[in-house]
């Protein structure tokens, strides 16, 4: 059983083709996540995305497609160390599974690999599960009073 | 995002009673064990030991107040923790309700 995973799930009037473009192209990812994206979108590509400027302290994540079965799946693993293999233990996976459903696709999305990555308190599984519901009705209270706050993360 | 310091953080606030707790005093300002222990469903002591691990990764600063401690967030420290947990949990509802509207306008432009 995989602990320390964080899951989502959102229904798309598009169809499976549509949204398995969306979120497997690099040039579409760069539309909803980093601000550049360069890999190759099939199994066993590496790549990388970058986030803000590299010159001006952005950000370069290493990103390595694992499986794409189009129309169906994608998954990836992001954020191991540039050079190594990414693998259980030095990166997050990433899937995304989408089902036809009516006219459109329900589309969910799992991330794994906190526990391995050392992040402890997603150990179990149950508690876990309370954290994400927890945010879900804790964050949105906190962002706007910590936006008032004018302090720096 | 990986530091020792991070996972604390991570574990303080993951904790629903210490959620709540830090909801109270957010609302309230400040608080006690006891004061805190008279709006929820656990022990002073529990409470107690929530607000010792709530203080140990700063999220909550301790004044002396008689014979007990009274408790406040510290802003900062908050505003990191929430920081954190936003990166991994909320960015994520947020790059899918991305990814949703730009399939959604994709699938509008084909079928025109």
């Amino acid at each position: 059983m995989e602990f320390g995973s964080i899951e989502r799930e959102v229904y798309v009037e598009a169809s499976p083709e549509v949204v398995f473009e969306v979120v497997s192209s690099p040039d579409h990812l760069k539309q909803w996540w980093p601000d550049d994206a360069r890999y190759d979108p099939t199994p066993g590509s590496t790549g990388e995305i970058t986030f803000g400027d590299p010159e001006a302290g952005g950000g370069v994540v290493s990103f390595a497609v694992v499986d794409a079965r189009p129309p169906r799946m994608f998954s990836f693993r992001w954020t191991h160390p540039a050079g190594e293999v990414p693998a259980e233990g030095n990166s997050l996976l990433v899937t995304f599974d989408l089902t036809p459903s009516g006219d459109g696709t329900l589309l969910r999305m799992t991330e794994t690999g906190f526990r391995e990555m050392g992040w402890e308190a997603a150990v179990l599984e149950e508690r876990y599960r309370e954290h994400v519901h927890g945010w879900d009705f804790f964050l949105p209270r906190l962002a706007p009073y910590v936006a008032t706050l004018g302090v720096r993360p | 995002m990986t530091s020792a310091v991070d996972d604390d953080l991570w574990s303080a606030v993951g904790d629903p009673t210490r959620r709540r707790m830090l909801d109270l005093l957010l609302v309230e300002g400040e608080g006690t064990a006891t004061t805190l222990s008279r709006q929820m469903p656990v022990t002073r002591q529990a409470v107690a030991k929530h607000l010792a691990v709530l203080d140990r990764v700063g999220l909550v600063r301790a004044t002396p107040a008689g014979r007990e401690r009274r408790y406040r967030v510290d802003d900062a420290q908050l505003s990191r923790a929430v920081a954190q947990l936003s990166a991994v949990g909320a960015a994520w509802d947020a790059r899918l309700q991305r990814i949703k509207q730009i399939a959604e306008a994709i699938q509008r432009t084909r079928q025109h």
